[in-house]
C-alpha cells in the first residue's frame, strides 16, 4: 500500500513539475535519473510480494513510464540517459568476473563447458530451422530465395543465443542464491557472452557472403574479430592487475575507485574497440584473484555503487520495450520462444549428461538462461545496421522476442533456484538487498 | 586520448593523490586540501589546455546539479531540532546576527561597487549584489572538523563556531533560493506567470516532497544498501526537479535535508551516507568549476573581487566582535571568533556556480569572487579555527588536566587503601587491576585518545 502511494504521489508531482516547467523549463535528464530510480524501485517492491523478481518490476516500471506508456521518460531522454546503461553493463561485467574464484574453474570449467557448447548448437541449429520453417509468416523473408532466408534465419538463432548476464548477476544479488544452480548458471552465461561474440561475428561474414549488404564492399575482418576478443582478454588483464595492485596496496575509499574502474574500462575498451564486456569481466577476475583476498570489499563496494544504477538500467531496458510490436507478431514470436526455450533445456539435460553432472542441476539451470537483455539488444541493433531494410524488420522481431525472454526469464530463474532449494530464505525482508536488484 | 578518458584518469589520479593527502595534510599541517581542483579544473579547462572542451562540460552539467543539490543536503543534516535546542539562545543570537550582517555588508558593498564599476543603477545591481552576500555568508564546517574533529565540541567557542557554520548555511542557502526565485524568468504557467512567492513556495514544496517521499520510501530503514538506492533518488529527483524549473536545487535539496533529519528516528545512517558522496561531489564540482571559470583581465573586475574579500573578511571579524561585544558573550566566547569562520568552501562554490551556469548578470564577476575566496581560504580553514579558539580553550586544557591529576590522586590513595578497588576490565587479565592508579589513568588517556582518532 506505502509503495503505492509513493507512486501515487510521483505520478502526480512528475506531472505538475511538467506543467511548471513550460517552455523555458531546463533539461528534466537529471529529475527523470531520480524518478526512474523512485518509481522503478516501488514497483520492484509492489511485484516482490508476488514472486516475481524485482527486475521485472524494474521492467514493467519501464514500460509503464517510457514512451509506450505515460511518456514521462521521452525517446531524447532514452538516448540521454545512454551513459547509465553503458555504465550498468561495465558494473555488470566487472561484478561478474569478480564472482569468479580460481578454485571454481578447475572444479566446474569443463562442465561449464560442455552444457554451454551443447546448448548453444541445439539453441542455434532449433531456432534456425524454425525460423525457416515459418518464414512464409514473415513478410520480410516470404519472397525471398533460399540462400537469403537461411543467411537471415542464421542471425536470427545468432542473436537468439545470446543470455543475459546482467538478469543473471541482477538476480544473484537479489536473492543471495550461491549455490551449485547459481554457479552453474552464472558459468555458462559467462563463458556464452564470450562465444557469442566469435559465433555472431562468423554468422554475420557468412551472411554477408550469402547475401551482400546494398553498398557493401568489405566483409568481416578475421583480424577485427580475434583483436575484438584477445585484446579484450589483454586490456582486461591489465587493467586487473592494476586495480589487484590497489587493492593489495592502498584499498581506501573502494566505493568511488569502484565507480572510476568502470568508468575507465568501458572508456578504454570503446578507444581500442575490445568487447566492453569480456575487457571488464577479465579485469574483474584478474582483481579477485589477485587482489590478496580484498576482492569481496571491492565486491561489495561496487554492488553498492550499482544499486541505484542497476534499478535505472533496467528500467531504461523496459523503456525500450514497446508493446505495440510485440502483440502484432505474437503468432511467430510464441513459437520461436518457445523452440528456444526447448533447444536450451535439451542442451542443458544432453550437455550435463557428458559432463556427468547431478540431474537436478541442468534439470534447473536451464531456467536461467531464458533471460535476455543488453547484449541481445546490442546485437539485434548491428543487424539493422549492416541490412537496413530487411535487418530492421529482422530486429523488430527480434526485439519482440527479447522483450517477452526479457520478462519471463527472471521469473523462471528464480523458479529454478527456488526448485533448487538455492533462495538465501535465512535473510531478513531486504537483508538480500545487496545491490537492490 | 578521449576527453572523456583523460578527464576519468585525472580525476582518478587526482581523488587518490589528494585522498591519501588529504589526512597526512589535514594532520600534519593542520591544512584543508581540496581546492587545488580548482587549480586543476583552470588548467584542464578551456582557458589554458583545452582538455576539456565548453562542450564536455555541458555534458557535466546533471552531475553539477547533483553536487550542488548534495552540498545543500549536507548542510541541513546539523539542523535535528533535538539537538538545536540544547545549545544556548545566546550563540544562535551570535550567529545569527553574524550571518545578515555578513549578508548586509556584502551586499551593500558589492551593490555600490557593481553601481561603480560596471556604470548599472542599484536596482540592476542589487539582485547579483544580494546573491554574492548569500554566497559570502557561507563559511565552512571543515576547518572545525579537521582543527578539532569530536574533541572538545562543548567548549562554547567551538560550539559557537559550530552554530555559526550552520546558520550561515542556513542564511546563505535561503538568500540564495530567494534571489534565484526572484529573478526567475516568470514564463506564463496555464493562466498566469507566477510571481516570486509562488516560485520560492514551489522551491520549497519540492523540498518538502523529496524529504516526504525518502520518508515513506524507507522511513527509519537501516541497511546503507538501501539508504543508498533511496536517498540518491530522492537527492537526484528533488535537485534535478529544482534545476528543471529553473530554481535553486540547494535550497530544494536543504529543505529536504531538515525535513530528513527531523522525521527519522535515527538520522545517523543516512548522514554517513550523505557523508560517503560529499567529499566526491565537492572535487567534481572543483573541477567543473575550474574548467568553466573564464575570469577577464579587466581591473575593473579585480576592483570587485578585493571589495569582496575585504569586505567579507571584515564582517566577519569585526561583525562577530561588535555583536559578542554588545551580547555581553566576550567571556563566553572571546572577540575573535569570527575569524573561524573565514575559510570558505563546499557551499561557497555549489552557489557560485549555480549562479554562473544560468547566464544571470555579473556571472562570472560573482564565481571569480568565490573562487578566488575559496582558493585562498579553504587551505588554512583549520588554522583559522585554531587561531580563534586556542587561546579560549588554553585554560580549559589546563583545568582539565588539573581535574585529572585529581582524580588520578584520589584513585591511587584509594587503591592502596582499598586493594582490588579497580576491578579488572572484560578481555584483560586478572593482575590488571593491581596495577597502579596513575597507569590506570594512562589507560584511560589512552582509550579516549584511540576513540578520538576512531571519531576524528
Amino acid at each position: 500500500m506505502r509503495r503505492l502511494v509513493i507512486l501515487l504521489i510521483l505520478y502526480v508531482v512528475m506531472g505538475g513539475i511538467f506543467v511548471l516547467g513550460g517552455a523555458d523549463a531546463g533539461a528534466p535528464t537529471l529529475m527523470l535519473f531520480g524518478f526512474l530510480i523512485l518509481g522503478a524501485y516501488s514497483v520492484g517492491e509492489l511485484v516482490k510480494p508476488f514472486g516475481i523478481p524485482k527486475i521485472v518490476g524494474y521492467l514493467v516500471a519501464g514500460v509503464l513510464f517510457g514512451p509506450p506508456g505515460l511518456s514521462y521518460v521521452s525517446k531524447p531522454v532514452l538516448a540521454e540517459l545512454n551513459p547509465v546503461s553503458n555504465l550498468a553493463i561495465a558494473l555488470i561485467a566487472f561484478l561478474a568476473g569478480a564472482e569468479l574464484q580460481m578454485e571454481e574453474i578447475k572444479a566446474r570449467g569443463a562442465a561449464i563447458l560442455k552444457m554451454m557448447s551443447v546448448e548453444l548448437v541445439l539453441s542455434f541449429v532449433s531456432v534456425s530451422a524454425v525460423m525457416l520453417v515459418l518464414r512464409e509468416q514473415l513478410p520480410f523473408l516470404a519472397s525471398a530465395p533460399l540462400p537469403e532466408a537461411v543467411a537471415f534465419s542464421m542471425l536470427f538463432a545468432a542473436v537468439a543465443v545470446v543470455h543475459s548476464p546482467a538478469v543473471t548477476m541482477a538476480l544473484l544479488s537479489e536473492t543471495g542464491a550461491s549455490g551449485p544452480v547459481a554457479r552453474y548458471t552464472l558459468g555458462v552465461v559467462l563463458v556464452m557472452d564470450v562465444a557469442v561474440v566469435l559465433i555472431f561475428s562468423l554468422v554475420l561474414a557468412a551472411a554477408r557472403s550469402m547475401v551482400p549488404p546494398a553498398g557493401d564492399s568489405t566483409g568481416v575482418q578475421l583480424g577485427a574479430v580475434v583483436w575484438e576478443i584477445g585484446g579484450s582478454v589483454i586490456v582486461g588483464a591489465v587493467l586487473g592487475v592494476g586495480i589487484a595492485a590497489y587493492l593489495r596496496f592502498i584499498s581506501r575509499e573502494l566505493f568511488i575507485f569502484g565507480l572510476l574502474v568502470a568508468l575507465l574500462g568501458a572508456e578504454v575498451a570503446r578507444i581500442l574497440h575490445v568487447e566492453t564486456l569480456l575487457t571488464l569481466l577479465v579485469a574483474g577476475f584478474v582483481a579477485e584473484n589477485a587482489g590478496g583476498g580484498r576482492g569481496a570489499e571491492l565486491r561489495h563496494a561496487l554492488e553498492r555503487a550499482a544499486a541505484p544504477i542497476f534499478v535505472v538500467f533496467f528500467a531504461l531496458s523496459g523503456a525500450k520495450i514497446d508493446p505495440r510490436t510485440v502483440l502484432p507478431l505474437w503468432m511467430i514470436v510464441i513459437p520461436l520462444v518457445l523452440v528456444r526455450m526447448g533447444g536450451i533445456w535439451a542442451g542443458m539435460q544432453l550437455g550435463g549428461r557428458w559432463a556427468r553432472l547431478d540431474p537436478l542441476i541442468p534439470q534447473r539451470a536451464w531456467l536461467g538462461l531464458v533471460s535476455q537483455a543488453g547484449v541481445a539488444i546490442g546485437l539485434a541493433t548491428v543487424v539493422a545496421d549492416v541490412y537496413p531494410i530487411r535487418g530492421g524488420q529482422l530486429r523488430d522481431l527480434l526485439l519482440a522476442t527479447i522483450a517477452i525472454n526479457e520478462t519471463i526469464g527472471p521469473i523462471l530463474f528464480r523458479l529454478g533456484l527456488k526448485r533448487a532449494g538455492e533462495l538465501d530464505v535465512t535473510q531478513p525482508s531486504g537483508g538480500a538487498e545487496r545491490s537492490a536488484v | 586520448m578521449t576527453t572523456p578518458l583523460i578527464l576519468i584518469l585525472v580525476a582518478a589520479l587526482a581523488f587518490l593523490a589528494t585522498h591519501v593527502a588529504y589526512e597526512w595534510l589535514a594532520k600534519r599541517l593542520l591544512i584543508v586540501s581540496g581546492a587545488e581542483y580548482l587549480v586543476l579544473g583552470v588548467l584542464l579547462g578551456p582557458q589554458v589546455t583545452g582538455v576539456l572542451t565548453p562542450s564536455a562540460i555541458e555534458a557535466f552539467q546533471p552531475i553539477v546539479i547533483l553536487g550542488i543539490g548534495w552540498m545543500g543536503i549536507t548542510s541541513a543534516m546539523p539542523l535535528r531540532l533535538q539537538r538545536l535546542v540544547r545549545v544556548s539562545a545566546t550563540h544562535y543570537r551570535l550567529a545569527v546576527v553574524e550571518a545578515l550582517t555578513t549578508l548586509g555588508l556584502v551586499t551593500l558593498g558589492a551593490m555600490s561597487a557593481l553601481h561603480v564599476a560596471f556604470e548599472v543603477d542599484y536596482a540592476t545591481a542589487l539582485a547579483p549584489a544580494l546573491c554574492l552576500g548569500a554566497v559570502a555568508v557561507a563559511s565552512t564546517p571543515t576547518g572545525l572538523d579537521v582543527a578539532y574533529g569530536d574533541q572538545r565540541r562543548r567548549a562554547p567557542v567551538l560550539q559557537q563556531i559550530e552554530v555559526a557554520n550552520v546558520m550561515d548555511a542556513f542564511v546563505s542557502v535561503f538568500a540564495f533560493g530567494i534571489m534565484i526565485a526572484l529573478m526567475h524568468v516568470s514564463a506564463p504557467v496555464t493562466m498566469r506567470a507566477l510571481t516570486t512567492t509562488e516560485w520560492v513556495v514551489i522551491t520549497l514544496g519540492i523540498g518538502v516532497v523529496g524529504g516526504t517521499l525518502f520518508h515513506l520510501f524507507l522511513g527509519d530503514e537501516q541497511s546503507p544498501d538501501r539508504l543508498f538506492i533511496s536517498l540518491g533518488g530522492a537527492v537526484i529527483l528533488t535537485a534535478g526537479a529544482a534545476a528543471y524549473l529553473n530554481l535553486s536545487p540547494s535550497l530544494a535539496a536543504f529543505v529536504m535535508g531538515v525535513i530528513l533529519v527531523n522525521s527519522l528516528r535515527h538520522p545517523g545512517a543516512v548522514a554517513d551516507v550523505l557523508r560517503s558522496g560529499e567529499r566526491p561531489l565537492y572535487y567534481v564540482l572543483l573541477l567543473i568549476a575550474g574548467a568553466s571559470w573564464a575570469p577577464a583581465s579587466n581591473v575593473v573586475w579585480w576592483l570587485v573581487i578585493i571589495h569582496y574579500v575585504v569586505l567579507r573578511t571584515l564582517a566577519k571579524l569585526w561583525g562577530t566582535g561588535i555583536v559578542t561585544w554588545i551580547n555581553g558573550a566576550t567571556s563566553q566566547v572571546g572577540l575573535d571568533w569570527g575569524r573561524a569562520l573565514i575559510g570558505q568552501g563546499r557551499l561557497t562554490i555549489a552557489l557560485a556556480l549555480d549562479y554562473s551556469r544560468r547566464g544571470l548578470p555579473y556571472g562570472e564577476v560573482i564565481f571569480t569572487c568565490a573562487a578566488v575566496s575559496v582558493l585562498f581560504t579553504e587551505f588554512f580553514a583549520a588554522r583559522f579555527v585554531r587561531s580563534a579558539a586556542a587561546p579560549l580553550l588554553a585554560p580549559l586544557e589546563t583545568l582539565s588536566a588539573t581535574t585529572e591529576s585529581v582524580v588520578d590522586t584520589v584513585t591511587e590513595t584509594v587503591t592502596q587503601v582499598i586493594p582490588g578497588f579497580l576491578r579488572p576490565e572484560s578481555g584483560s587479565d586478572a593482575g590488571a587491576g593491581a596495577r597502579s592508579g596513575s597507569k590506570a589513568s594512562t589507560s584511560r588517556r589512552d582509550n579516549k585518545d584511540t576513540s578520538r582518532r576512531g571519531g576524528h
